[in-house]
């Protein structure tokens, strides 16, 4: 709902507006759905210059239809597939992470979430010499971590630190700093990375639930909205800049006591690929995870995926149960 | 992208589309001349919806026509108050909003970014609080990071209070012994705070400094480390409930100010005052959440460590009972590393749960006159050499902690 004011368009001044006011015309919908024709009539204004205001104002507020074979074209053109440096991830998220989406990593505290968000951001940063924005809500980054990675991967220092600095890390404790910086990037953050030499290609936000979650619920009301400006904030960075958006989410129990992601049924529509982290049955404190994909619109669901959190680039030889098979009859 | 329409009949001007390519094209132009604004003031873009204030007042703006925050900053209170249909009080704290948008070192944060490699300089330089229980500290890459937070769950008696007062001590040796120099403050809410036993734990630390003490810089420093002031140095707070406490909190930051030295926050324990009659659960989750934000923030902005206590409670699930952390599944991802205290018959064990950077690790430990102490059965080698063959290979080891351990 956009209201008529000075300036929005050439052509508009206060003597006009004050003229539609008297007809109770305030927004720029009701200007465009009534007759030129008979407005000129009730108001003082000229019928030419009511018609070009119209025009210009429909110009500057449809939106224009795409073709198909266009936005094909287009999404062929821009989109790149972003792999993670784990085998059996990959294979779980097709080959990798798609740019111009969201992919969601859950699971119960300690079960890797941080981890593999490290692993990738080295991966992205050493392996495809990319920009990674890391955005930190917990505490939980550490650069300290990111250089042991990086050492297992190369012995070099000048790459090291040239890796280093690819990935940008910025901290935001609360939901209304998130906005502020998501709209800061949005507008002008993301061009003044990709300007420096490197393009941006994937943004972390780790965690979205730390921040989200003690808005939700009880007597607030603006918890949803926050919830849904993150989400629009998120899909509109994704899709403008062709950028691969990972967040990290927590579990809650479901009825039955089986693990579901958190943030519920709302925030489970807004990633487009969900993947839920277990620590092994029995094997508390090795290093081992599985990783179950809960929602995708590529794969079959449920399949499993094991692998290792110390040997990130290796591929785990013996499979976590049977759905292998369901993984192979499932790949054309 | 547009398919030209054919000329209109009847005598139109130009057809439809060549009025909006020239409209797009002056809408574009101006597009860029906000452009250029938006790098002067960052603040151009913010929408309405997204800035801290409250739905009521949010709603009363977007419908007098507010649809991003740059549209709010040119007016005046009496302007926006007739225009919006708020009070004055209310237009006048809504542009305050706006002028400072919370703190400045928030705006800062949300706006500029730090490279990795930044963040590694300013972690080497923020250094940890060690524990003397030299296993413990090389399974948490030196100590209990400076910067994060930490929480330690354990049943009753096996040494949560102990450690915290452990903490509270060491926080203070001086940073020619390889320390951090700074103060504490204790806030206790299950009323197991004994001064007597920090006394014995500063003792018990004055002279363990005393045998490492060997230059001049080291000696001088001695002098002026003395039980009393240690005990001066740290602040404690006794907060009865859980609105105590949440206030407590809300006020941390005014009083962080007032006293920058303190490097160590203490809230022992945030399991007892909402555990007791808290009946909506939901309500009890989301407050820990706010805390748990609250925290964290405030360990990054005024560099210090925050630890937590927690108690334990038991989970039956397949017909076995198993001890698990208390205040619920959700409170698990709040604290950036967890320790967890527990016995395996008579020896007390720690084991780390949950790390953003050091590996998950067990160790043993015991609680002597002196304080939190290594146990005695596994035998640490000289000093120089466990320093030195640490595993993790940390390199936020202060250059100094060879002479602590």
């Amino acid at each position: 709902m956009v209201i008529l004011r000075e300036g929005i368009c050439p052509g508009i001044n206060e003597e006009f507006i004050k003229a539609l006011q008297s007809e109770d015309i305030k927004t720029v919908e009701d200007f465009v759905s009534c007759n030129p024709e008979e407005l000129a009539q009730k108001c003082s204004l000229s019928y030419k210059a009511l018609v070009a205001v119209r025009r210009v104002l429909l110009a500057q507020y449809t939106a224009f239809p795409v073709s198909g074979a266009d936005l094909y074209e287009e999404l062929l053109s821009s989109t790149a597939i972003l792999s993670t440096g784990n085998p059996s991830l990959d294979k779980l998220l097709d080959s990798g992470l798609y740019t111009g989406e969201i992919t969601e990593l859950a699971g119960s505290p300690g079960s890797g979430k941080t981890q593999v968000c490290f692993s990738v951001a080295v991966n992205i940063s050493h392996q495809l010499k990319q920009t990674v924005f890391y955005i930190d809500t917990k505490g939980g980054m550490c650069a300290n971590r990111l250089l042991q990675m990086l050492q297992s991967k190369t012995p070099n220092m000048e790459e090291q630190m040239e890796a280093l600095q690819k990935i940008k890390v910025l901290r935001v404790f609360d939901v209304f700093s998130l906005l502020a910086c998501l709209q800061n990037l949005r507008s002008n953050g993301l061009q003044k990375a990709s300007v420096g030499g490197g393009s941006v290609k994937a943004l972390m936000v780790d965690s979205v639930s730390a921040v989200l979650s003690s808005m939700l619920g009880g007597k607030q009301n603006e918890g949803m909205s926050l919830l849904m400006q993150v989400a629009g904030e998120l899909k509109m960075i994704a899709r403008d800049f062709s950028i691969a958006v990972l967040v990290t989410n927590h579990v809650t129990k479901d009825g039955n006591g089986h693990l579901k992601a958190g943030l519920g049924q709302s925030w489970s529509h807004v990633p487009r690929t969900r993947v839920l982290l277990q620590r092994i049955e029995g094997a508390e404190t090795s290093s081992l995870r599985t990783a179950t994909l809960t929602k995708s619109s590529r794969q079959a669901c449920h399949l499993v995926e094991g692998f290792d959190l110390c040997h990130w680039s290796e591929e785990r030889r013996t499979s976590i149960s049977g759905k292998r098979k369901l993984e192979e009859r499932s790949k054309p | 992208m547009h398919t030209p329409h054919s000329r209109s009949v009847g005598g139109g001007n130009a057809p439809f589309w060549l009025v909006c390519q020239t409209a797009i094209k002056h809408q574009k132009k101006k597009k860029k001349k906000k452009k250029r604004k938006s790098t002067v003031n960052s603040k151009m873009h913010r929408t309405v919806p997204s800035l801290p204030l409250a739905p009521s007042m949010k709603v009363k703006l977007i419908n007098a026509g507010f649809q991003v925050a740059s549209d709010l900053t040119d007016m005046r209170p009496l302007q926006l108050c007739k225009e919006a249909g708020i009070s004055q009080e209310e237009a006048v704290e809504v542009l305050q909003v706006l002028r400072d948008d919370g703190q400045p070192h928030q705006q800062r944060a949300a706006t500029e970014s730090l490279t990795a490699l930044d963040l590694l300089h300013q972690e080497q330089a923020l250094g940890s609080i060690v524990t003397f229980c030299s296993a413990l500290d090389d399974a948490l890459g030196g100590g209990v990071p400076v910067g994060k937070t930490t929480e330690i769950c354990g049943s009753p008696g096996v040494g949560k209070t102990q450690l915290c007062m452990q903490l509270a001590v060491d926080v203070q040796i001086p940073v020619c012994f390889g320390g951090l120099g700074g103060k504490a403050l204790y806030i206790d809410t299950e009323g197991s705070f004994l001064v007597q036993r920090v006394a014995d734990m500063a003792e018990a630390a004055v002279q363990h400094c005393t045998l490492l003490a060997e230059d001049t810089e080291q000696r001088q420093a001695l002098e002026e480390l003395t039980v009393e002031k240690i005990l001066s140095n740290l602040f404690l707070v006794r907060c009865h409930d859980y609105v105590e406490l949440l206030a407590e909190v809300y006020l941390l930051p005014d009083f962080l100010s007032e006293h920058p030295e303190v490097r160590l926050v203490v809230i022992d324990s945030i399991a007892f005052p909402f555990r007791h009659d808290f009946e909506d659960l939901s309500q009890r989750t989301r407050l820990l959440n706010g805390l748990a934000q609250q925290l964290i923030q405030l360990a990054t902005q005024h560099s210090l460590a925050v630890v937590l206590t927690n108690q334990m409670t038991t989970r039956v699930s397949n017909g076995q009972s198993k001890l698990v952390p208390a205040l619920g599944e959700s409170w698990g991802h709040a604290a950036t590393q967890r320790l967890i205290l527990h016995w395996e018959g008579l020896r007390r064990l720690a084991s780390l749960y949950k790390s953003p950077s050091q590996m998950e690790a067990t160790i043993q430990y015991q609680i002597t006159v002196q304080g939190f102490r290594d146990a005695p059965d596994e035998p640490r080698t000289t000093p120089d050499s466990s320093a030195v063959s640490s595993p993790s290979g940390n390199h936020s080891k202060r250059p100094r902690m060879e002479d602590l351990s």
